[in-house]
């Protein structure tokens, strides 16, 4: 784990370190073995071709893991333990898209004395569209 | 058992439990997947999405997941550290299932125990389905 944030270190608007990740389809697959969700919408090129989407689609879980990693990076067991997450899932990341996750200190609340720290958070691809976007709390 | 009909799941439904042993190998291969973050196999702790992840697919395995059903948000709590080779139970039910005009809202609550049955991670997913 990297160096983790205390909250002397902690300031409203400070930016959390960003996690930059290259999406192949090699990546979805090993991503549906490990998972276990085999959707065709994800590995079957044919299949997901003939669907709306054109292509297949990376699983927003995996998506979702990169925002927890910018988190852990961050905060490391506060977060592992006592982290709250909440996203919406805005566009599909597609194999060949770098998706670059990135997050923001909101506020530091004090609830009976102890810190809580609000994060914005968002996941983004090279064109710049949001794939994800969502806010995360953690207990210091 | 075979997944049951997307209109056989009501408000209340309890999905039945499925568990999954963390072993190393399991993680180290979800971890593969995620694209490293290997740090989680020294400190010997599961990472949380990893837990996500299978609680996620526990449920999604157990109905039929109609075609062009989008996972809309999701919404987690890390409650416990779990420690690599923990076996967990993920379960869940159905929360809501409400028809927005050509669309099918469902919220799925999803939750995660170790094996001394405390909850380690709790949950809720949107689905939107279209009817």
């Amino acid at each position: 784990m990297t160096q983790e944030l205390k909250l002397s270190d902690i300031h409203q608007g400070d930016s959390l370190p960003s996690v930059v990740k290259h999406i192949t389809q090699r990546e979805i697959n090993l991503y549906a073995e490990a998972s276990g969700d085999f959707n065709p919408i994800h590995i079957d090129e044919s299949f997901a071709a003939q669907t709306p989407l054109g292509g297949t689609i990376a699983h927003g879980m995996l998506i979702l893991a990169y925002v927890s990693e910018v988190m852990t990076q961050a905060f490391g067991k506060s977060w592992l333990s006592g982290g709250k997450l909440s996203v919406r899932f805005k566009a599909p990341a597609r194999p060949k898209d770098t998706i670059t996750t990135s997050g923001k200190i909101d506020s530091i609340e004090y609830k009976e004395g102890v810190p809580y720290v609000n994060c914005s958070l968002e996941s983004r691809n090279q064109k710049g569209e949001t794939v994800i976007t969502g806010g995360a709390v953690v207990k210091l | 058992m075979s997944p049951i009909s997307f209109e056989q799941l009501v408000v209340g439904y309890e999905f039945p439990s499925t568990s999954y042993q963390l072993s190393e190998s399991v993680i180290s291969k979800y971890l593969e997947a995620v694209g490293g973050q290997q740090h989680f196999l020294t400190s010997g702790i599961v990472p949380p999405l990893a837990i996500a992840a299978y609680a996620m697919t526990a449920l999604s395995q157990s109905f039929s997941v109609p075609p062009g059903s989008i996972h809309a948000s999701q919404e987690l709590e890390f409650l416990k550290l779990v420690p690599i080779g923990t076996t967990i139970s993920c379960g869940g039910k159905i929360a809501q299932k409400v028809q927005r005009g050509k669309l099918q809202l469902v919220v799925l609550e999803i939750n995660a125990l170790n094996q001394d049955k405390e909850k380690v991670l709790s949950g809720k997913a949107t689905i939107v389905v279209p009817s």
